[in-house]
C-alpha cells in the first residue's frame, strides 16, 4: 500500500497523470482551443494569444501567478494538477520561445494562486507585458 | 342573366327610395382623415412587454405591447438583430433597448446601439451608440439593467471577452465599459452598485461613483457549486434580496447590505423530498416571478431529468416567502416557458411559451385563468411589466 | 439518449422541446411551424441506414440506428448540438454552406461513436452570415451550463464571438478534432 502510494507521488510529481483524467492536449481542445484555437493563437482584437507570451510569463512569479489565475484556467473545470499539466503542456507545444529552464508547474503552485480570484485581467496582463523585456507588444 | 339582375337591383333600390323616411338608405360614411396615427394612453400596471428575438429571421427583433385587462395588442418595437428586451425608465418616461444592426442586414458593419423610445408613441426618440460587443445570447432579464436610482443603463458585453457598457440613462451619453473577467450579466443591488455572476460560482460585486465609473471590484467567496448544482441565471429581486434557483430546485438567496455588501442567505428547497424523487423541478427561460407586495415567489415546475431545467411546465408553483411554504400550484392552460407578474397591488400573471405565440393571463392571487391573446410574435421569449 | 425516449412519446413538435434542454436555439420546434402546420423538418434519413441492430427488423423491433447518419439528430457527432444542421442547409458535419463564414471561436465537447467504441473531441463551429437556415433542428446535450460558464454554456450566440464571423447565425458543424484520450 505505502509503496504504491510512494509509486503514485512519484508520478504526480514527475507531471504523471491521475487515473482516468485525458492527456493535456485533449484538455487544451476542451477547455481553452474554444477561444484561443488550436494553435494558441487566439483572434487579434477579441482572443489573446498565448504563443508569445507562455515562456516570459512563466519565468516570473507574477507571470506564473497570472496564467493560473487568469479566468479561463482558474475557473476550468480542471483539477490543480491537471491544470498544472496542461499548463507545462502548452508551453512545452505552443510557446513560440524556447522553454528549457521553466520550471514546471505542480499542483501545489497552481493551489496556491488559485485560492485568489483575479479581477483586473486586462490591466495585469499590460503591465506584465512592459514588465518583461524580449517580449513583441500583444495587444489583447 | 347579368340584365335581369340589374333591372332588379334597380326595382329594389327605387322600392327602398319610396318606402317612409325610417327606412331610406343612410347617408354616405364621410371620408377618413389623412395620416392618423394612434397614441398611447399614460402606461397601465397591467400592460406586458412581450420581447421576441424572433429565431427564424433574427435581423427583425421585436417587443410587442399587450394590455392584460383588455387583452388588446396596443403595439410594438422593431428591435434589430438578436434582441434581447427593452428596459422601462423608472420614471416610465423612457423605453430604453439595446439593439444590434448590421449595415446590409445580415451583413456588413455592426453597429450596437440603445435605442430611446417615446412610451407614449412607440416611436424612436433617440440613440447612444455603444461598443458592438452586447452579448448575442438567449435573452435574459440580466442582459441589461438599470441602477436603482435609473441613472445607469448597464449592458452585458461578451466578445468572448466579458464586460459591462455603461450608459448614463439621463445624459443619453455612453460612459464606458467595465471588464468583469470570468463572470457574466448584470443583477442591480442599489443606487450605484451591481453584481455578476462567476464561472467558480462566485459573485463579482462592482460600486460606482457618481459618474458611473467602478470603483472597486469584489469577488465574494463561492456560494454554489457549478458543477453540481449551478444555479441558473435567472433571478428575480424582492427587495433586498436576489434569489436564484439551482436546477435541481433549491433557492439561493443573496442579501445585500445598505452599503451593497452581499451575503449569502439560507438555502431552501422548492421541493420536497416526494417531489424531487417524482424529479419535479424549475424549468423555463424565465422561469420564476417574484411580487414584493404579497411576498410571493412564481416558479415553473415540470418533472423531468437533471438536464430539463430550460424545459416548460404545465404549473406553476407559489410559494409565501416569509416562510417559505408553498401555497398554491397554478395549472396553466399551455405550456409556460416564461412567467412575469405586474407589481401593483392586483396583481396579473403573464405566461408565454417560445413554441407559442399565445399570451396567457391569470390572476396572480387566485391563480385564475383569465384570457389569452393570440398571436404575439414570433418566438417569445422574456416578459418585462412596469 | 432523450431524443429517442421523446420518439415514442408524442409529436415530433414535442420531440423538438423535450431533446431542446438547453441553448440558445432551445426549444424551437414550433418556429418551422409557421401557420400553416407543417411539422418540424427534423432530420430522417430514411433511405440509406447502414447495416446495424435494428437495420432489417421486424416491424416492432428496435428503433433503427441512426447514429452514423450525419443528416440526422441521432448522428453520433450530434450529442452535444443545438442548431440547425449545415449538413441540411448546403454544407455538412464538417463544412459551411457557400457563402457562409466559420466561426472559429466556440465551444468544444466529446461525443462517443458507438461505430468504433470511441470517445472524440467534437468542436461545435457555427457558420455565419445569413439568416438561420431553417432546417434540420437539433438539439441535445450531455452537459450544460449557465451563461456565466461559457465553457459548456450552448445559450450564446458563438457567431458573435469572433471578428470574421460577428454576423448572423446560420447552422452548425461538429468538426471531429481527435481522439478523446
Amino acid at each position: 500500500m505505502l509503496r504504491g502510494l510512494l509509486v503514485l507521488v512519484v508520478l504526480w510529481s514527475c507531471g504523471g497523470r491521475v487515473a482516468g483524467a485525458y492527456e493535456p492536449r485533449i484538455n487544451y481542445m476542451l477547455q481553452c482551443m474554444g477561444c484561443h484555437t488550436p494553435d494558441g493563437s487566439g483572434e487579434p482584437g477579441r482572443v489573446p494569444s498565448v504563443k508569445e507570451t507562455l515562456v516570459p510569463f512563466a519565468g516570473s512569479p507574477d507571470g506564473r501567478r497570472f496564467l493560473v489565475q487568469v479566468p479561463g484556467a482558474a475557473q476550468s473545470t480542471l483539477s490543480d494538477a491537471e491544470l498544472a499539466e496542461l499548463l507545462n503542456w502548452m508551453i512545452q507545444n505552443l510557446s513560440l520561445t524556447r522553454s528549457a529552464g521553466v520550471p514546471p508547474f505542480t499542483a501545489k503552485e497552481v493551489a496556491s494562486y488559485r485560492r485568489t480570484p483575479l479581477v483586473a485581467v486586462q490591466a495585469t496582463r499590460a503591465t506584465l507585458i512592459r514588465q518583461l523585456s524580449g517580449v513583441s507588444s500583444q495587444k489583447p | 342573366m347579368i340584365k335581369a339582375t340589374a333591372w332588379l337591383r334597380a326595382l329594389l333600390a327605387a322600392l327602398a327610395l319610396t318606402q317612409g323616411g325610417a327606412q331610406a338608405a343612410p347617408p354616405p360614411l364621410p371620408a377618413d382623415p389623412q395620416g392618423v396615427v394612434a397614441s398611447l394612453p399614460a402606461t397601465s400596471p397591467h400592460w406586458v412587454w412581450v420581447n421576441d428575438f424572433v429565431f427564424p429571421h433574427m435581423p427583425d427583433g421585436q417587443a410587442l405591447l399587450v394590455d392584460g385587462d383588455s387583452g388588446r395588442f396596443l403595439g410594438m418595437l422593431s428591435t434589430g438583430f438578436g434582441f434581447s428586451r427593452v428596459v422601462l425608465a423608472k420614471d416610465g418616461k423612457m423605453i430604453f433597448s439595446p439593439e444590434t444592426y448590421f449595415s446590409r442586414g445580415t451583413r456588413g458593419t455592426r453597429t450596437d446601439v440603445v435605442t430611446m423610445y417615446d412610451p407614449a408613441h412607440l416611436a424612436p426618440v433617440g440613440e447612444i451608440v455603444i461598443p458592438a460587443k452586447r452579448s448575442s445570447n438567449m435573452p435574459m432579464m440580466g442582459d441589461v439593467e438599470l441602477t436603482d436610482d435609473g441613472r445607469f443603463l448597464l449592458i452585458y458585453n461578451f466578445t468572448p471577452a466579458q464586460s459591462v457598457t455603461v450608459v448614463d440613462a439621463s445624459s443619453h451619453k455612453l460612459v464606458g465599459e467595465i471588464e468583469t473577467a470570468g463572470c457574466a450579466l448584470v443583477y442591480p443591488t442599489g443606487a450605484r452598485s451591481f453584481f455578476s455572476i462567476c464561472a467558480d460560482g462566485s459573485l463579482l460585486n462592482v460600486h460606482l461613483d457618481g459618474g458611473g465609473h467602478a470603483t472597486s471590484q469584489d469577488r465574494t467567496g463561492h456560494l454554489f457549486d457549478v458543477a453540481k448544482d449551478p444555479v441558473t441565471e435567472k433571478g428575480v429581486r424582492v427587495g433586498d434580496t436576489w434569489l436564484f434557483v439551482s436546477y435541481g430546485g433549491v433557492m439561493y438567496p443573496i442579501q445585500v447590505a445598505p452599503d451593497g455588501g452581499l451575503t449569502p442567505g439560507a438555502k431552501w428547497p422548492l421541493l420536497s423530498a416526494a417531489e424531487q424523487a417524482q424529479q419535479w423541478r424549475p424549468g423555463g427561460l424565465q422561469q420564476l416571478a417574484a411580487h414584493a407586495g404579497l411576498n410571493r415567489l412564481y416558479s415553473i415546475m415540470h418533472r423531468g431529468g437533471p438536464q430539463t431545467h430550460k424545459d416548460p411546465g404545465k404549473e406553476v408553483w407559489v410559494y409565501d416567502l416569509a416562510n417559505h411554504a408553498r401555497i398554491q400550484r397554478m395549472a396553466m392552460k399551455n405550456d409556460s416557458g416564461a412567467i412575469q407578474v405586474t407589481h401593483d397591488s392586483k396583481p396579473l400573471l403573464f405566461s408565454a411559451f417560445i413554441e407559442s405565440t399565445t399570451l396567457d393571463v391569470y390572476d396572480a392571487t387566485s391563480g385564475q385563468y383569465l384570457r389569452s391573446v393570440e398571436h404575439v410574435g414570433t418566438t417569445p421569449t422574456i416578459l418585462v411589466t412596469p | 439518449m432523450r431524443w429517442l425516449d421523446s420518439l415514442a412519446e408524442s409529436s415530433t413538435r414535442a420531440v423538438a422541446r423535450h431533446t431542446s434542454r438547453r441553448g440558445f436555439l432551445g426549444s424551437l420546434g414550433a418556429l418551422l411551424l409557421g401557420g400553416a402546420g407543417v411539422l418540424p423538418l427534423l432530420p430522417v434519413a430514411r433511405g440509406a441506414q447502414p447495416p446495424g441492430p435494428g437495420a432489417g427488423a421486424s416491424p416492432g423491433a428496435a428503433k433503427p440506428d441512426n447514429s452514423q447518419d450525419p443528416t440526422s439528430c441521432e448522428y453520433w457527432r450530434h450529442c452535444a448540438i443545438d442548431g440547425y444542421l449545415c449538413g441540411c442547409c448546403g454544407g455538412s458535419q464538417n463544412t459551411c454552406p457557400p457563402g457562409t463564414e466559420q466561426s472559429a471561436v466556440t465551444w468544444v465537447g466529446t461525443c462517443h461513436n458507438p461505430a468504433d467504441g470511441r470517445d472524440y473531441v467534437v468542436s461545435y463551429n457555427d457558420c455565419c452570415g445569413k439568416s438561420t437556415c431553417g432546417r434540420c433542428l437539433c438539439n441535445r446535450n450531455e452537459r450544460d451550463t449557465p451563461l456565466y460558464a461559457p465553457f459548456e454554456s450552448n445559450d450564446y450566440n458563438w457567431c458573435s464571438g469572433s471578428s470574421k464571423a460577428n454576423i448572423p447565425y446560420h447552422c452548425s458543424t461538429a468538426r471531429i478534432v481527435a481522439v478523446a484520450k
